[in-house]
């Protein structure tokens, strides 16, 4: 399993008084996931499953990932699907084209967090 | 933040026979091009909307069975908290429609009493393999009372209208039921159903 690291460019532009600036959205449809100023910025190291692969890949490729939109309560998500429990958490999809991970529920302090790179962010 | 972003939450769930395509109609895009196989591998538990309805904003916490409905597992634990419920059958699929009595019969000994009802004949796009017509899914709806709609997942026809419909019918219930407003929504009315603004099927 090969870890990448990936991080947002020109991150500041995003961010206001600490929250997404702009309404979040899925990268793949115009679902739209969160509406402005509703989630916090967090830095926190997580490694989500990639959202693609090749065909002639078995493994599903981790990448760690650092920026992230925390989302207190589920509830406060415009559209988002939830998985299965897998690892000890519950990813996130696109609640549309179930496009995802974009990132992950935390079962125990319930707690959401949004990967920046994985949705689109204006 | 303890903001409030909604008014109101409702708790919604898919119920019908293995393969009417409940999973469709919880994800209506997943046919497409982009498709997680990660996700597709775990399935997925649920799913959060939001809708706007006469100025209040709603929450649907919607939830598919996820195969439990093979075993016969669906008991009070699953019904716990539902406020609406879509019934759903498959239009090539006479089993699944017949299959529709015991499910109704299911929900009247597990769910809560006063929860909205809805029947879904589902895959109307597939016109040569059709085995049970509109006017069925009409006539058993009647007899029962519950309102009904011919969808399908795949063209995206009636899917929105189901979700707005039934949660229009829970918020009428809960919004102090205006009088002479809430029958029309509720009962089924097969000449409105007929319009041809919608006419997949």
């Amino acid at each position: 399993m090969t870890a990448l690291t990936q991080s947002v460019p020109d991150m500041e532009a995003l961010i206001k008084d600490g929250s997404n600036k702009s309404a979040l959205t899925c990268l793949h449809c115009p679902s739209r996931i969160l509406n402005a100023s509703v989630g916090t910025y967090v830095e926190k190291e997580f490694s989500l499953p990639a959202m693609t692969k090749l065909k002639s890949q078995t493994d599903t490729e981790n990448h760690v990932l650092k920026d992230f939109w925390k989302v207190s309560d589920m509830f406060h998500f415009e559209n988002v699907g939830f998985s299965h429990t897998a690892d000890g958490v519950k990813y996130l999809t696109c609640a549309d084209c179930e496009m995802g991970p974009i990132g992950w529920h935390d079962l125990q302090t319930k707690e959401n967090f949004v990967a920046l790179c994985r949705v689109k962010n204006s | 933040m303890a903001k409030k972003t909604y008014d109101l939450l409702f708790k919604l769930l898919l119920i019908g026979d293995s393969g009417v395509g409940k999973t469709s109609i919880l994800f209506r895009f997943s046919d497409d091009a982009f498709t997680s196989t990660f996700i597709s591998t775990i399935g997925i538990d649920f799913k959060i909307k939001t809708v706007e309805l006469r100025g209040k904003k709603i929450k649907l916490q919607i939830w598919d069975t996820a195969g439990q409905e093979r075993f016969h597992t669906i008991t009070t634990s699953y019904y716990r908290g539902a406020m609406g419920i879509m019934l759903v059958y498959d239009v090539t699929d006479e089993r699944s429609f017949e299959n529709i009595v015991k499910w109704l019969r299911n929900i009247d000994e597990h769910a809560n009493e006063d929860v909205e009802k809805m029947i879904l004949g589902n895959k109307c796009d597939i016109d040569g393999k059709r085995a049970v017509n509109k006017d069925r899914g009409e006539a058993i709806a009647r007899e029962y009372g519950v309102p009904f709609l011919e969808t399908s997942a795949k063209a995206n026809t009636n899917i929105d209208k189901a979700f707005n419909d039934l949660a229009t019918a829970i918020l009428d219930k809960y919004a102090g039921k205006e009088p002479g407003d809430a029958p029309d929504r509720v009962m089924v009315d097969p000449r409105r159903g007929d319009t041809s603004r919608r006419s997949c099927c």
